[in-house]
């Protein structure tokens, strides 16, 4: 078990702007860190700078206490799962698995006591002489934890390995994947651009956006505690609303959005003039799309919940003042004072 | 009946149940009667420039026609018989085999290397690409006719880097003689007809593998980087695996190439010395065509048979794996 | 003026178009007025008005004779009315492409080789009726030119043959006459003795091939015809398997090792006169045309190059022949829709077969002697030759050509058995096989025997050779 930390990591590709620019970051030993953000935000880059799959620029990873820049993959005592997998097409799922102990010449006894280990963790017992190409996604993806898995690596890199299954499947993925994390103990640092799974199963996120971390903190902390107008809107589904008021953006969550004759009087709560226009039924819940102003914004009820208003009418709405939060309109950054 | 108004003309627009009517218009809609259609130039084209040649060839076999008398009088496997008979066919038959699977060894070791080398990424790499599709674009018979002029007996540029060196003359690695004498020494002769074909199947080969090794995910490559195989083990256990479908497309359409090649050979050397490159088309062409003897010819060229009809087998099955992946 | 071949004086009335298209590629003014005057003479016997002739014949190798001959092809086809074209190939692609035109069944009304097409012989026109009126016209031809196209067993002149050129040695005079043999080797013997002593003392070999190309078929049949064997007898059976045959490989095979390199083996048919010409080669059997060739670029190897009737072997002078190094021959296509005008034009060329010769720089010689008398005479034109021989006798060697040489095939005639045979590399890699070890001189004979029977075989069951009983 191992710690990971990039210091400093910069990568450049010809004249571009920096893909990931100075990022500086640590994985504790056995967290499940959780890397987020859009596509292009340098996510993916740093993963496999701290693989060695992709030398950096400048700056340098650490794993345990030792300096790895300049090892090739094989020497940092990683394993990593890629979105498609990367299952050897011409390899049974044995063989598959049993890839990375053969290039490390384990001896044969030794090899197949831990693929019969790693199968039977993920249940691939009944699989083990089929090809990839016939195997279900999930099936696939398992095998290639198995893979990583036989290796008992200190750190795990997973690139969006959940990005191939359908919806279903991916609940229950989160699921197995976490629960694994968590029995092996692995530090493990998992790459992805859905909120959910970030939310879902990192002990910490790190936001990316144009190759610089906005925010890094539990998933309460980021989706609570927004660094900045970036974060406040990448995470929450739908985003956070963000009305401007004078100089600062006021922010708040749809499900803090409701009829001003809801609150409390002994709760101060922010008023706001709401025109809904739309009305979004989900099942367990329905959205009201409308605007604030010339700002649009949403508000977020359980399906229960009895509205007592009506589309296209004006009504007061009103956020209490422990949930709004504010932004600096021209940097986005969060500022702590109440305007 | 619906209605809409034109945005353009303010009309309302309607329309009748005329419109409707299945007509003339759409025949070509019709993929029972296009599909033929299409396919009927293809058709056309096998049955006459593959087809007849082939039913002619066959009849030619088990006659008697000659150039000067061409009606068929049948012979049954009398031109067989003589024809194996002949040890000039024998060696043409031999030899066939020879070039064709010696080169394609040669092809496909060179193909895995020049591939390796231009999948990299280096300065003037498309210089370099270009240079070695070059042979593959050049007309085979001109190609040749420099390789014989390279190869000539007393002005082969070849022998003199060989003199300037110090390794051809008195006294030297390659012997007393001023010249190697490239086409006139059996062995060097068959080494001669082997360099042509690798020399002309190598780019097509190495664009083959090009294209095979672009297809390899680079996901692949960067785990079996990570499951930490070295050099050789990806390249024995991943590479090499991964591009045998396209390698053996590329190995196939070499033997093809070479097997039934008469060019190199008729240029070149004419099948000597004694018959030491003689093949089985350039023979074929000899005793059919130049001596007149079509029949022979015919069931010379015949031989060539079996192998192609074993390649074409091999090709489908190829295809056919690609299409179930 | 007075023209010495037309014998009569040449008007000037009415240059035609032809003429001035031949003057303008080279031609003397003189040539030119004497093609317009024998157009002028040509009397067709048959109503030929109209019709269109195309002829497909070997580039010559003195590339001025197809100057001259285009420009009397179309002057006579301008004077009778008839469309005259002449395609002119590398000799070694007319076979095949011969083949290909009687295949497609259209293609050109006349076509020449220089060497017996036997073998077409079912698909060629009789020409027995045109050998007959150059006969009547110009007296008897060469036993030579008639036994190269001519089948006893059909009684059919499958091809005409109008000339020959002769096939002499061709020696580098001051090599052999470092070699102590100053006017080169009269005998096999001396050819053995002379070339071994030039390869080791000065570094250059002999260049008698032994590959698949003409020459070296040429020269392997001379060397077997001077040890008294032949590839069939005088009735087409065949007698390759004789001691005789067997002697003259085993001689080979000693030549090749005393006096040649494997070069012999790679050669084309024009390798033996580039490497003459390079002074890379003691001794060749070939034509004077690369003589002609050089005497234009390089006068000091043309006066170093001098010529030798055959040699003499075991069997003595009488056997010492050659081949018509080429022996050119028309033949007309059963398909063909115009035999009449390829008939006459074949009869005006054979009237006008004077200036021909001395067109082709004395190459040609006339399958009918009396076409130019004054070539052979003692004190003619090859005791003087007109075009720059240092000294000028230098060709006299070549007036005995119509003696020693001979026909494919002699003693027997030039049938489509030896047709074939000429056409694969049967006898030079007999040839080859010994001399390079890889068989003995009996199992080289013997191998081709087999080979050599076969097409006799072949062709005897479809009647068209005799023999074999």
């Amino acid at each position: 078990m191992a710690s990971v930390e990039v210091r400093e990591i910069v990568k450049q590709f010809g004249e571009n702007a920096p893909a990931v620019d100075h990022i500086s970051l640590t994985a504790q030993d056995g967290e499940f860190l959780v890397l987020l953000g859009p596509s292009g935000c340098g996510k993916t880059t740093l993963l496999r700078m701290i693989g060695g799959l992709e030398p950096p620029t400048s700056g340098d990873v650490v794993i345990g206490n030792h300096v790895v820049t300049h090892l090739p993959p094989r020497a940092r005592r990683i394993a990593m799962v890629f979105q498609s997998y990367a299952l050897y097409p011409h390899m049974s799922v044995h063989d598959n698995i049993a890839f990375p102990l053969r290039a490390q010449g384990t001896p044969k006894a030794e090899q197949e006591k831990r693929i019969n280990w790693a199968a039977s963790i993920l249940g691939l017992d009944g699989l083990m002489k089929r090809k990839p190409r016939q195997l279900s996604g999930g099936q696939r993806q398992r095998v290639a934890l198995a893979r990583a898995l036989v290796r008992e690596p200190s750190v795990f890199l997973l690139d969006e390995p959940l990005s191939n299954l359908d919806a279903q499947r991916r609940a229950s993925a989160r699921d197995e994947l976490q629960q694994f994390q968590r029995s092996i103990g692995t530090t493990t640092i998992y790459v992805t651009h859905d909120q959910v799974e970030a939310m879902g199963m990192g002990d910490r996120i790190a936001v990316l956006n144009l190759g610089t971390v906005r925010q890094i903190g539990t998933p309460q902390e980021i989706y609570d505690d927004p660094a900045d107008t970036f974060v406040a809107t990448f995470l929450g589904s739908p985003p956070m609303n963000l009305v401007e008021r004078g100089t600062m953006l006021h922010g708040f969550r749809p499900e803090h959005f409701s009829p001003a004759a809801w609150h409390d009087a002994a709760n101060p709560f922010e008023r706001f003039s709401f025109v809904p226009h739309r009305e979004e039924y989900l099942g367990a819940e329905r959205l009201i799309y409308g605007e604030v102003g010339d700002e649009k914004v949403v508000a977020r009820f359980p399906a229960t919940t009895q509205l007592d208003f009506s589309i296209g009418h004006p009504v007061e709405f009103g956020v209490a003042t422990r949930h709004m939060r504010y932004f600096d309109a021209e940097s986005g950054v969060r500022s702590y004072e109440t305007p | 009946m619906s209605a809409l108004t034109s945005p353009s003309t303010g009309e309302t627009l309607t329309w009748s149940d005329d419109d409707f009517e299945p007509d003339g218009r759409y025949l070509l809609d019709n993929s029972r009667l296009l599909g033929p259609i299409m396919l009927m130039p293809a058709v056309i084209y096998i049955i006459g420039l593959v087809g007849v040649p082939f039913a002619l060839a066959i009849a030619y076999a088990f006659s008697d026609v000659t150039v000067g008398d061409q009606s068929i009088d049948w012979v049954g496997l009398r031109n067989f018989r003589d024809v194996w008979g002949n040890d000039t066919f024998q060696r043409a038959l031999r030899n066939s085999f020879m070039f064709a699977i010696v080169s394609q060894v040669i092809v496909i070791i060179l193909a895995n290397m020049l591939a390796m080398v231009l999948s990299a990424n280096f300065h003037g790499k498309r210089i370099v690409r270009f240079l070695v599709l070059l042979p593959w674009t050049t007309p085979i018979a001109l190609a040749v006719i420099g390789w014989l002029w390279t190869l000539d007996n007393v002005y082969s540029p070849i022998d003199a880097a060989l003199r300037e060196l110090g390794l051809l003359g008195p006294g030297t690695m390659f012997g007393p003689g001023k010249n190697m004498l490239w086409l006139a020494k059996p062995d060097l002769a068959q080494l001669s007809v082997l360099t042509v074909h690798v020399w002309r199947t190598l780019p097509l080969a190495t664009v083959i593998l090009l294209a095979g090794l672009a297809a390899i995910p680079q996901d692949v490559k960067d785990a079996a980087d990570v499951d930490g195989a070295s050099f050789w083990r990806q390249f024995f256990y991943i590479r090499v695996p991964l591009l045998i479908p396209i390698m053996t497309v590329a190995i196939l359409y070499g033997i093809v190439f070479t097997f039934t090649d008469m060019t190199v050979v008729y240029i070149l050397t004419r099948g000597g010395p004694i018959d030491n490159t003689q093949v089985l088309a350039s023979w074929a062409f000899f005793t059919g065509v130049e001596a007149s003897n079509l029949a022979h010819g015919a069931a010379i060229a015949l031989f060539l048979f079996p192998l192609l009809v074993v390649v074409a087998l091999i090709m489908l099955r190829v295809a056919k794996r690609a299409e179930t992946v | 003026m007075y023209d010495r071949f037309l014998h009569k004086p040449i008007s000037r009335r009415g240059m035609m178009k032809s003429t001035g298209a031949a003057l303008a590629l080279g031609l003397s003014p003189a040539a030119a007025m004497r093609i317009e005057a024998m157009a002028q003479e040509a009397s067709p016997s048959a109503d030929i008005a109209g019709t269109s002739l195309k002829i497909l014949q070997w580039s010559h190798f003195v590339p001025a004779y197809d100057v001259w001959f285009d420009a009397f092809a179309q002057a006579w086809g301008e004077a009778n009315d008839v469309d005259v074209t002449v395609d002119h190939i590398n000799t070694a692609d007319i076979p095949a492409t011969i083949a290909a035109e009687l295949s497609a069944g259209e293609g050109h009304d006349l076509v020449e080789h220089i060497s017996s097409l036997a073998q077409y012989e079912t698909s060629m026109l009789d020409m027995s009726d045109i050998v007959a009126e150059s006969t009547n016209r110009h007296g008897e031809q060469l036993a030579m030119t008639a036994a190269n196209t001519f089948n006893p067993t059909t009684g059919k002149f499958y091809a005409y043959c109008h000339g020959y050129a002769p096939d002499p040695g061709n020696y580098r005079k001051s090599l052999w006459e470092n070699a102590g043999i100053p006017d080169g080797p009269n005998t096999w013997a001396e050819l053995l003795e002379g070339g071994a002593s030039i390869r080791s003392e000065q570094g250059v070999q002999l260049g008698i091939g032994m590959s698949n190309e003409i020459d070296s078929r040429m020269a392997a049949q001379t060397l077997l015809w001077a040890y008294g064997g032949s590839i069939q007898d005088e009735n087409e059976n065949v007698v390759i398997n004789s001691p005789e045959n067997v002697e003259a490989v085993a001689y080979m095979a000693e030549l090749f090792r005393s006096s040649m390199t494997e070069e012999v083996f790679s050669w084309n048919a024009a390798s033996n006169n580039q490497l003459m010409i390079a002074g890379q080669a003691s001794y060749i059997l070939n034509s004077i045309s690369a003589y002609r060739t050089v005497q234009d670029v390089q006068p000091e190897v043309a006066d170093d190059i001098f010529f030798k009737t055959p040699l003499e072997g075991p069997a003595g002078p009488d056997f010492a022949k050659a081949h018509g190094h080429a022996v050119m021959m028309y033949q007309i296509p059963n398909y063909s829709p115009n035999t009449d005008t390829a008939r006459e034009f074949l009869l005006y060329l054979q009237d006008n077969y004077g200036e021909a010769i001395v067109q082709s720089k004395y190459y040609n010689f006339s399958a009918y002697p009396s076409n130019l008398p004054e070539l052979l005479e003692d004190g003619g034109l090859l005791d003087n030759d007109e075009f720059g021989s240092n000294p000028p006798d230098k060709l006299s060697t070549l007036k005995s050509a119509n003696e020693w040489t001979t026909n494919l095939g002699w003693p027997g005639p030039a049938n489509a058995a030896m047709g074939e045979i000429f056409n694969l590399p049967i006898i030079p890699n007999m040839m080859a096989r010994a001399a390079t070890g890889l068989q003995t001189p009996e199992e080289a004979v013997a191998q081709a025997e087999e080979e050599v029977t076969e097409i006799f075989d072949r062709w005897r069951s479809e009647g068209l050779i005799g023999g074999g009983s």
